[in-house]
């Protein structure tokens, strides 16, 4: 059979029923089969952007060809034909999309994977967005969101690792946290070690529900969330959410960063340092919304009291104790998330434009440098703590600046999801 | 008849060797076994450099310890020796002349281990766990190289306490691969890192991530003339890009695939997404293997963009891989890589590390013109 020329230059209008012979690995321009179940480039289908890539249908496929994984239908064991690799496509999309039934998703707390039990469909967002055709400019928001959603729906269903960042369209989401099993390993093995099993275990499903509930928040893209997002893959508002866990135990990870600037690698002012809690005062921190009383011994951090966590930790990158704090990057001040001696505390904050199910803040901690006002007893200082006395107008609003509505909810035990202030608290309503 | 040479029946090689089970899902490839693995999960694994006559075998573990095995031409592997650190080691690597180990561990520093004295001293010292060393040779200098989860990458004469460099990284250090002279570091939040090391180690490009989830491994092949011109990138989820450094035409060249992902046929149900937790390239055919915490091992042939094998499923999953110089033995260790936490921990498990003939499953597809 003749080589087909249209083949070689990616456009062969027949695809397998073509005529003439398609040599496989040669070029992969991409026939496009108008038959693709999954509909047009830009729609949903994971067909957006795939511009230079081989779709076959693969109900057409003679098993010839390299199967573009978005839409097979066979699993990936198909080696032993020479063209079986059935997972092979640009940019990953996705696979055929059924209905999408949130109703079906449901999760429970017991074992942390045993939630992220079977419900429909999957892959379907799976762009490896490293490619120059998905041209996301020239989606749809709305298809954008819809991408997020979906990825968020197989990430939920797949078991896959929870604590990893995500981005979307080039542009990391907040809300994540990035962490390696290693990471958590040597944390369990450490804290095993010290013999507080209870804190690593506190901070895990912490870590756990933080990310399931930013999870469920995409998911279900409310207005609120609908808005950040947007902002954020246009570039807006740099936002992240934090937790931090203390200890004194000095289990530590290394010290913080500071912020990216550049975009293409997150948001920007994270600080992140790691560590998990030791204090009893945890074990009633389990619950966002618990009141900072639970942390009898620890300092609240002067940035962010989200419903009432006085969130400390002791990052110290010198002596054993540091700290994990990511804390939400304010769009105007950078402010010192914590540094604390012996105290040890969660502190959340999440972004409030995203309007999850935490308190919201608006300090970030890159600043880990600034010190002032000695907060906790010993020289970890070296994550800077804000102290009260240090309540700068970036930090903290005055108490007139804030409406009645966001002092109520500053008063209650809990925020209310919707409600969450954009504001910081004033200074004086932290409990110290 | 030498089992690692070319094509031989290795299939048959495995019945004295380890036990008579059946029904094992440990080991369902038969492949040969280990003998003294480590008491706890294996994060790394390197074989010897081609300089070095015969194939020794280095494995780090979360038992704090590394361990050589000299894995002799039939297949039996004999213990050699062992060192500790204080805290589990996260990487090891070869020198190019094959005289010295270099291990990385969670204590914060590195140790270089003379295996002719069976001696082992402090090289490196960093902020935070090690998570990456190589050996960097070049014509002006030889170092090695650290990458932390201190977010900093040091390089180390090692006659010296101090390093020679230190580069920022944005985040901290997740992976790395060193082929002269070019370095790739992979880090948190999707940083990848490309650096150049002709004179002095200098950050080349940064990347934007062809992925959307977290790194965890990456590998750098080589051209046709043998020079480094791109990596393998893999993340938690089930996915691979393959990255041209300056491909001709990008948006062609560069492209992601899925892997170790349960059967997807059935679209009702959801796919069971794994992370890929090593890649490495067959030094020969330029082919490469994967292998992931669904307890599988696949190899690839990027070029033709095909998969070539997939392997049954262990019990475990499998958390390193490397193969020797020649490209004749593959090894791939299975032991737990917490991808569940630690409710699925068991440190009675066994673990292991496998041996296989890679001579002849890893030769690229042909083309069929």
């Amino acid at each position: 059979m003749p080589v087909c020329s249209f083949f070689l230059q990616g456009r062969c209008r027949y695809g397998d029923k073509c005529w003439n012979e398609h040599p496989r690995g040669g070029t992969r321009g991409g026939g496009y089969n108008d038959n693709r179940s999954s509909g047009q480039q830009q729609s949903r289908g994971g067909g957006g952007g795939f511009g230079n890539r081989v779709w076959v249908n693969p109900s057409q496929q003679k098993g010839a060809y390299i199967q573009p994984s978005s839409f097979s239908s066979h699993g990936s064991d198909d080696w032993g034909r020479g063209g079986g690799g059935s997972d092979w496509g640009r940019g990953g999309g996705g696979g055929r999309r059924d209905n999408l039934k949130s109703s079906e998703f449901s999760f429970s707390s017991q074992n942390k994977f045993s939630a992220l039990g079977t419900s429909n469909t999957f892959d379907r967002g799976g762009r490896g967005g490293g490619s120059g055709g998905v041209s996301a400019g020239d989606e749809d928001d709305d298809k954008k969101l819809e991408i997020i959603q979906m990825d968020m729906d197989i990430w939920e269903s797949s078991g896959q690792w929870g604590f990893s960042c995500y981005s979307s369209f080039k542009t990391p989401l907040s809300g994540f946290t990035d962490l390696s099993p290693e990471e958590l390993r040597l944390e369990y093995y450490s804290t095993r070690a010290s013999g507080d099993l209870q804190g690593y275990l506190n901070g895990v499903n912490q870590l756990l529900s933080q990310w399931k509930n930013r999870v469920q928040e995409l998911k279900i893209m409310n207005p609120a969330t609908r808005a950040a997002l947007l902002a954020e893959l246009n570039g807006a508002a740099p936002q992240a959410s934090s937790v931090s866990f203390g200890s004194t135990t000095g289990s530590g990870f290394g010290s913080s960063m500071s912020s990216f600037g550049n975009k293409d690698f997150g948001a920007p002012a994270q600080a992140r340092s790691f560590s998990f809690a030791s204090s009893p005062g945890f074990g009633s921190s389990a619950a966002p919304s618990s009141s900072s009383s639970g942390f009898g011994n620890t300092l609240a951090a002067p940035t962010q009291p989200p419903s009432g966590f006085g969130g400390s930790s002791a990052p110290s990158s010198t002596s054993a104790a540091s700290s994990f704090s990511f804390a939400a990057a304010s769009t105007d001040k950078p402010a010192a998330a914590s540094g604390f001696g012996s105290a040890s505390g969660f502190s959340f904050s999440s972004t409030a434009n995203a309007g999850g199910g935490f308190g919201a803040t608006a300090g970030s901690s890159s600043a880990f440098g600034q010190t002032s006002g000695g907060f906790g007893a010993t020289p970890a200082a070296a994550a800077g703590a804000g102290s009260a006395a240090e309540a700068s107008d970036g930090l903290f609003s005055p108490e007139s600046k804030l409406t009645q509505d966001e002092l109520n909810q500053f008063k209650a035990k809990r925020f209310t999801l919707g409600q969450i202030p954009l504001k910081p608290p004033p200074a004086n309503m932290l409990m110290v | 008849m030498s089992l690692f040479g070319t094509s031989s029946g290795f299939g048959t090689g495995g019945t004295g060797v380890f036990g008579s089970t059946t029904t094992d899902s440990h080991n369902p490839m038969k492949d040969v076994e280990v003998t003294s693995p480590p008491d706890d999960s294996i994060s790394c694994l390197a074989f010897s450099p081609p300089t070095m006559p015969g194939n020794f075998l280095i494995g780090g573990s979360w038992a704090n310890d590394v361990r050589c095995w000299e894995v002799q031409d039939n297949g039996q592997t004999v213990p050699k020796a062992q060192q500790m650190h204080t805290g589990p080691v996260l990487d090891a690597c070869w020198s190019d002349d094959g005289s010295k180990v270099f291990t990385a561990s969670c204590d914060k520093t590195a140790k270089m281990w003379d295996l002719n004295s069976n001696q082992a001293m402090q090289i490196a010292q960093h902020d935070g766990p090690i998570k990456a060393i190589h050996w960097i040779k070049a014509p002006n200098y030889s170092c090695i190289m650290t990458g932390s989860w201190d977010k900093t990458l040091k390089f180390w004469d090692t006659r010296s306490p101090n390093p020679m460099m230190s580069l920022q990284m944005p985040e901290r250090c997740y992976c790395a691969d060193v082929v002269y002279p070019m370095a790739v570091v992979a880090t948190a939040e999707r940083g990848l890192i490309v650096y150049q090391l002709e004179n002095q180690p200098s950050e080349f490009r940064r990347i934007d991530s062809p992925l959307k989830h977290q790194h965890r491994c990456v590998a750098i092949f080589k051209d046709k003339q043998n020079k480094p011109t791109g990596f393998a990138l893999g993340s938690i989820e089930g996915r691979v890009a393959i990255h041209y450094i300056n491909p001709p035409n990008p948006a062609k060249d560069n492209f992601t695939f899925k892997c170790h992902r349960s059967n997807g046929t059935n679209t009702t149900t959801p796919q069971d997404i794994y992370a890929v937790n090593a890649i490495s390239f067959h030094p020969v055919h330029g082919t490469l293997a994967t292998v992931g915490s669904d307890g599988r091992f696949s190899f690839w042939d990027k070029d033709a963009r095909t998969k070539l094998k997939t392997s049954e499923q262990l019990d475990q999953p499998i958390t390193a891989c490397c193969f020797n110089h020649n490209g004749n033995i593959f090894a791939y260790a299975s032991s737990y890589d917490w991808s569940k936490g630690h409710e699925y921990y068991n440190p009675q498990k066994k673990n292991y590390i496998f041996l296989r003939n890679a001579a002849e499953e890893l030769k690229p597809r042909n083309k069929k013109w």
